[in-house]
Order: C-alpha cells, then sequence, then structure tokens
C-alpha cells in the first residue's frame, strides 16, 4: 500500500492551487504553441524553461509536463485540420483525421484526439506508477541489433498497410531512408550526398518533408481538384454515440497498452508507437479497408499510443536520469537547471517531484480535456476559411515553419521540391507514409545497425541470433507476408509456399535484404494474379491519399 | 484525367535511373580508414542502391492496376473550362454588381460554387501556375522580407483562385502574415526576415 500512499502524497502536490495554476497555463501555452507551424513539444518546452527558473522545482516540472502534453495536442490538431503534421508523432493521425476533416467531421475527429489522447495519457500514467522500476530495468537490456529490428518492423508495418502496390510502398520507404542519409556522417564525419552544398551538410530536417509531402501536397490536390471534395467546416456534432465509444474503446484501449511500452524505449518512442498502433488496428479491424479515408479508429489508435508513449518517456528519465528522447532530454536539461538530478535517487531524494509530477501528468491530461472540448469548434472554424483563401495561407504557413527552423532560403526550396514530389508520388500511388518514417527512422537505423555490427565484430547474423531482434524481424517478414498470403487464399490454385520460408531466411541481413526477399516473392506473384488482389482495394484509393 | 499520372513502366524508369545515379555516387564515396569501422559510410547507401534498383525493376514488369493512381480530376475539356466559364461569368457579374453597389459584390463572389478554383482549364498548367506563384514568393521572401512579401503573396494567390471578397482578402493577406510575424518575432524570438520594413 506504500505506492498508493505516495499516490495520495503526490495529487496532494498537484492538487495545490498554485500548482494547479502552473499545469492551467503549461497546457494552455503547450497547445497553442503545439498549433503553431513547426513548433512542436522540443521547442515549446525549451521556450517556457526561461519562465520556470525562478520557480519550485516540483512546480516548474508540473507547469512543463503540461507544456508536453499541450504541444502534442495542439500538433496533432494541424494534422487534422491541414494534413500539416507539426511534428513526426502525429503524422498517423493526419491519415485519418485529415479524411475526416475533408468530409465535415473536423469536430469530432478532434474530440476523438482529445478523448483518445486523454485515455492514452491516463493508461500512461496509471502504468507509469505501477511499473516504472521493471520497465526501465527491460529498456536498458534493449540491444542495438533489438532496435534495428524494431525499426525494421515499423517500417515494413507501414509499407505492408500503405498503399495499393507493396513495391511502391517499398521504393517510398527506400527513398525515405535515403533522404535520411545526406549530411555528415554523425560516426565518420563523411560527407554523403551534399553536392557541396553547406545547407545539405546537416541533413535534410524531417519539417520539411513533412510540410512538403502531406500539406503542401495536399494544397496541389486541392487545386486540381478545383477546390471540391472539401469539408465545409460546418461543425457536426462533437459528441459520440454509444455504438462510436464501443467501437473505440478497444482500439484506444490497445494504443495506449503499446504506446507506453514503446514510448519506454528510447528512441522516436511516440513516432514508433502511433504508426505501429495504426497499422495494427488496421490490420485487426473488420472495416480495415476503411482506414485511410476517415475512420474513426484511425484517429484514436494513433492518438492514444503517442500520449501513453510520452508519458512512458518519462520512464527512462525519472528512474534512469536517461532522456529516451529530444523531448525529455530538454525536460532533463531543465531539472538539471532547477537542482534536481533524475534518477535512481530521485525518489528517495525528491519524492515530491516525483510524484508530483506524476500525479500532475494525470491532472495535466484533465486540464488538456477540459480546456479543449470546448475550443475544438473554435479550431475546426479553420476549414471555414474559402478555399482560394485557405490555400496561400496553407502555403505562408508551411514557409514561416520551414524558414523559422533553418532561417535559410534554400530550405524553402526543398520545401517546394518536396511538395511537388509529394503531389507527383499521390497521382502515381506511391505512399508517403512510408516515405516519411523512413526519413525519420534512417538515422536512427543506421546507427543502431552500426552499433550492433560493431558489438558483433562486423557478423550480420547478430540480427537473428539474438532473440528480440529475431523475433521482430519475424513479425517484420510477416508484415510483407500478410498481403500476399492474403491473397494466395484468394487464389486458391495459386501454388503456395514459397513466400514465407523465403521471407525467413531474408531477414539475414537486416531489413534490406528482408524486404528484398519478401517482395520478390510478391512481385512474381503479383504479376500472375494482376488485377485480382489490388482491384478490390480500387475504390480506396479513390478516396485519395 | 490524372494530371501527372504516368504507366508504372515510366515511373520505374525514372527510380531506376534515380538509383543508378545513386550508386555511381554511392560507390566513388571514400572509405574511411582512419580507425577500423564495420560499417562503412558506403555501406548503407550501396545496399539501398541495389534494393531501390531492383524495386525498380520490379515494378517495370508490374501491370498498372485500376486504383492504384492518384486522384482523378475533371477532364480538361469538360468541367474544367465549364469551371473556368463559370469563373469567368462570376467575374462578369461581380463587375456589374460592383458598379451597381460595392458591398454586393462580395456576396455575388461568393456565391460561386467552390469548384471553379483557378482559372486554367488544364490543370497541369494550373498546378505550375501555382507551383511557379511559390516560387516568385520563396525568390521575393528575403529581398522583400516576411511581411510585404506573405501579403502580396496571399492576396495574388487569392485574387488569382477567385476570391473576390478583395476587402476581406486586403484584410487577411495582411493581417494573418502580420500576426504571425509579430507572435514569431516578439513572443518566441524568432527573427524572420524584415525586408524594408523598419520592424
Amino acid at each position: 500500500m506504500e505506492t498508493l500512499d505516495q499516490i495520495g502524497y503526490g495529487f496532494a502536490v498537484a492538487l495545490a492551487p498554485e500548482n494547479l495554476l502552473f499545469v492551467f497555463i503549461g497546457v494552455l501555452a503547450g497547445t497553442i504553441i503545439g498549433m503553431l507551424p513547426g513548433l512542436g513539444p522540443m521547442s515549446a518546452i525549451a521556450l517556457m524553461i526561461p519562465i520556470a527558473f525562478g520557480m519550485d522545482p516540483t512546480t516548474a516540472m508540473i507547469m512543463l509536463a503540461g507544456v508536453y502534453y499541450g504541444a502534442v495536442f495542439g500538433g496533432s490538431t494541424s494534422s487534422i485540420l491541414l494534413n500539416a503534421p507539426g511534428i513526426s508523432g502525429t503524422v498517423a493521425t493526419s491519415f485519418d483525421g485529415y479524411p475526416m476533416a475533408r468530409r465535415g467531421k473536423a469536430g469530432k475527429a478532434l474530440a476523438i484526439a482529445a478523448i483518445a489522447s486523454f485515455a492514452g495519457g491516463t493508461v500512461g500514467v496509471v502504468l507509469l506508477m505501477l511499473i516504472a522500476p521493471w520497465l526501465a530495468k527491460f529498456a536498458v537490456s534493449f540491444g542495438p541489433a533489438d532496435y534495428f529490428s524494431l525499426m525494421i518492423l515499423g517500417l515494413t508495418a507501414v509499407v505492408s498497410l500503405g498503399g495499393r502496390n507493396l513495391t511502391k510502398g517499398l521504393i517510398a520507404a527506400v527513398v525515405g531512408v535515403i533522404i535520411s542519409l545526406i549530411g555528415i556522417d554523425s560516426q565518420t564525419a563523411t560527407m554523403r550526398f551534399t553536392f557541396g552544398v553547406p545547407e545539405l551538410f546537416e541533413g535534410v530536417q524531417f519539417l520539411i518533408v513533412a510540410l512538403g509531402v502531406f500539406a503542401l501536397a495536399e494544397v496541389f490536390a486541392m487545386l486540381a481538384r478545383r477546390g471540391t471534395g472539401g469539408g465545409d467546416g460546418t461543425i457536426t456534432s462533437l459528441r459520440l454515440n454509444r455504438q462510436e465509444v464501443g467501437a473505440l474503446t478497444p482500439p484506444t484501449a490497445r494504443g495506449s497498452l503499446l504506446g507506453f511500452f514503446v514510448g519506454v524505449l528510447p528512441g522516436a518512442g511516440a513516432t514508433i508507437a502511433s504508426f505501429m498502433a495504426y497499422s495494427t488496428e488496421k490490420r485487426i479491424a473488420r472495416d480495415g479497408a476503411t482506414f485511410g479515408s476517415g475512420n474513426i479508429k484511425g484517429v484514436a489508435a494513433p492518438e492514444s499510443a503517442n500520449n501513453a508513449a510520452a508519458v512512458g518517456s518519462f520512464v527512462p528519465l525519472l528512474t534512469l536520469g536517461v532522456p529516451g528522447s529530444g523531448t525529455t532530454a530538454i525536460l532533463l536539461g531543465a531539472l538539471l537547471v532547477l537542482g534536481i538530478q533524475p534518477g535512481p535517487l530521485m525518489l528517495s531524494d525528491h519524492p515530491d517531484v516525483f510524484w508530483g509530477v506524476v500525479a500532475s501528468m494525470y491532472v495535466g491530461n484533465l486540464v488538456l480535456l477540459v480546456l479543449n472540448l470546448p475550443l475544438i469548434p473554435l479550431f475546426a472554424k479553420v476549414l471555414k476559411t474559402p478555399r482560394a483563401v485557405l490555400l496561400p495561407l496553407v502555403v505562408v504557413f508551411c514557409v514561416i515553419g520551414v524558414y523559422g527552423l533553418s532561417f535559410t532560403v534554400f530550405d524553402l526550396w526543398l520545401l517546394l521540391g518536396f511538395g511537388v514530389l509529394g503531389y507527383v508520388m499521390r497521382q502515381n500511388g506511391f505512399p508517403a507514409a512510408p516515405l516519411i518514417l523512413g526519413l525519420i527512422l534512417g538515422g536512427m537505423m543506421e546507427k543502431s545497425m552500426r552499433q550492433a555490427l560493431q558489438i558483433s565484430d562486423g557478423a550480420w547474423s547478430t540480427f537473428v541470433t539474438n532473440p528480440f531482434s529475431a523475433g521482430l524481424l519475424a513479425l517484420g517478414a510477416l508484415a510483407l507476408a500478410g498481403p500476399l498470403l492474403a491473397r494466395l487464399r484468394r487464389r486458391p490454385s495459386e501454388p503456395s509456399g514459397a513466400a514465407p520460408p523465403e521471407e525467413g531466411s531474408g531477414g539475414d541481413d537486416g531489413g534490406s535484404q528482408d524486404g528484398r526477399g519478401g517482395e520478390a516473392g510478391g512481385a512474381q506473384r503479383s504479376a500472375s494474379s494482376a488485377g485480382d488482389g489490388h482491384a478490390g482495394d480500387g475504390h480506396e484509393a479513390a478516396e485519395g491519399r | 484525367m490524372t494530371p501527372f499520372g504516368f504507366s508504372n513502366r515510366a515511373a520505374a524508369l525514372v527510380v531506376g535511373l534515380f538509383a543508378v545515379g545513386y550508386l555511381v555516387l554511392a560507390f566513388r564515396m571514400p572509405e574511411f580508414t582512419a580507425v577500423e569501422v564495420p560499417v562503412q559510410p558506403s555501406t548503407l547507401p550501396r545496399w539501398l542502391g541495389v534494393v531501390l534498383l531492383l524495386l525498380a525493376g520490379l515494378l517495370f514488369f508490374q501491370r498498372g492496376e485500376p486504383g492504384e493512381d492518384g486522384e482523378q480530376v475533371p477532364a480538361a475539356g469538360a468541367s474544367g473550362t465549364a469551371g473556368a466559364e463559370a469563373a469567368e461569368g462570376a467575374e462578369g457579374r461581380a463587375d456589374a454588381a460592383e458598379i451597381a453597389e460595392g458591398a454586393q459584390a462580395g456576396t455575388a463572389g461568393g456565391a460561386v460554387p467552390a469548384a471553379s478554383l483557378g482559372r486554367i482549364p488544364d490543370a497541369r498548367l494550373e498546378l505550375a501556375a501555382f507551383a511557379a506563384s511559390i516560387a516568385a514568393y520563396i525568390l521575393l521572401f528575403e529581398p522583400l522580407g516576411f511581411l510585404i512579401s506573405s501579403a502580396a503573396y496571399v492576396f495574388g494567390a487569392s485574387w488569382y483562385l477567385g476570391y473576390r471578397r478583395h476587402w476581406a482578402n486586403a484584410l487577411v493577406s495582411v493581417g494573418v502574415p502580420a500576426s504571425l510575424y509579430f507572435t514569431m518575432s516578439e513572443f518566441l524570438d524568432v527573427a524572420l526576415p524584415t525586408g524594408p520594413l523598419p520592424f
């Protein structure tokens, strides 16, 4: 019962009037900053640190945690309304959130996002309190080979669900990784594909590509449609009926659990978590085919996952003093400035901070819900803007986001380039999601691949001899084999067999091989059964994305 | 019509050519010899190039399947022209209304169906023109500063796309960039280019 006492103590700290006020301020500021183009939780927290300087450490941390939540939610707002994900963790939200907004259900999408975020955060906080120490130990035992395989799994899962054509999805993923490798190599300082352009030395920022292939490409598509088919901004009821609540509960619960456990692992926690939650739901849902064209579960799953992951990422920070993400790294910096060293001793040295922050996360979640639900009609008004004005404004929105990041006009040209690329890609059935995920994960993938090979003395077999890693790779292979098997089942006359073992052996040399092996099997089959498997999905394509 | 939609074969050729160029660069990359490393900086790029080339090969032999492409848009000949005509008609109406009563012009413009965005019937040319307008905006971004270039761009583009409430347009095209600008520069300390303006 000791834990319960401590939780009670935490709530007593969090509910002190002063702390309550600062949670409120933090969440509000976070939401507003998060909605601005290009400013995610990281910049939001960084901006608020000076304000937190003179404060009592507990109050300061409580406020900053509120900023974190608010910013994550603010990011999903622009994902849903403008298809402009400001941070990588909300990319998956735009897959179904934006189509919902286009159908005039922006209010409902935002409400689902708010509620699912709340649920994800709540589950995350409960789990954080119960199993933080145990999870921290597990996260430490996760080696580089396992990380590499986890990322491969994330990529293949997205590819297998991304579009009608597996080959095109894989091409997009590979190009995404290719883009991520531009710049000075972090390990050897070798220039890679920079063509002597100084602006490329530090690589291509995620935000440029995201705003280009999502927001700007959408602007082009809207123009080509002559502005038809958009949501008119009428706010349909925010309220969910009982049937919808019933449909949303399981995905939200699964997304929250998955999100928390992935979030505990250092790295791109919230991003991988949201993509994995999205693809899991798409796979197991009976109406999986409508994912991508405005399925409510497609909003709830990634939103609950990214919030739960945000909480999960506090586990390594608070228990080990090791930040698992850029955002928690900034929080670590803030803690150190405030004179607190997080880590195993924090629980005994500063129990008020630890439990106060944990409890305030919960309060912050509640404030977020209370604050945002009434504001949703206001946010959704964005869509009421006449198309002729909205289009140029979205362009300005993208431009300011990109320029504010790097202050170079060169990046604006990149933005335009990626906008054009994104439009041409969607016109030819190349999905954008694998591209963006490949870009986000590419750098980390190479890093963990190198670490793994350094440890194993260059033996590539390390990826399959390590049990975790092998399991994850097998899942990744399954993710690619799944659609092929489904196609086979529809064509029983087709000789079956070759695909699964081929998939498995492809794992030897890591993911690139793996993906190729899977695809080789797939292409032969799709060449022979062309038209059959894909034709069924045709109506989905007409929805665009 | 699917603007900028190509056959799988053409797309595969483009991807394949890109992969070959990428591979050439990847194989020209210097080896890192200062310290023994299991993974050279060029290792992953070479693999990626090979995989991309193989994928392009696969795509080349795949038949395009219905529904795989992007969005269809109104064909250039039929409704596209109709849309343009509607826009022109609306313009005429708006002019007439303006002569009659300035305030009414807004309503007349507002009544134009949303489908009449833009002026060029061919969607491809329209898209190219729009991309060119963004390019012009980027070119003028630093010389003119954020405020002037953005205001000019938003006003010009909205007007071109068919927004006829000019006063509202002027208000939005100055107001939104200005509020964005002051939020960014005063509150968040993000320095956007000022151009000739003193602030």
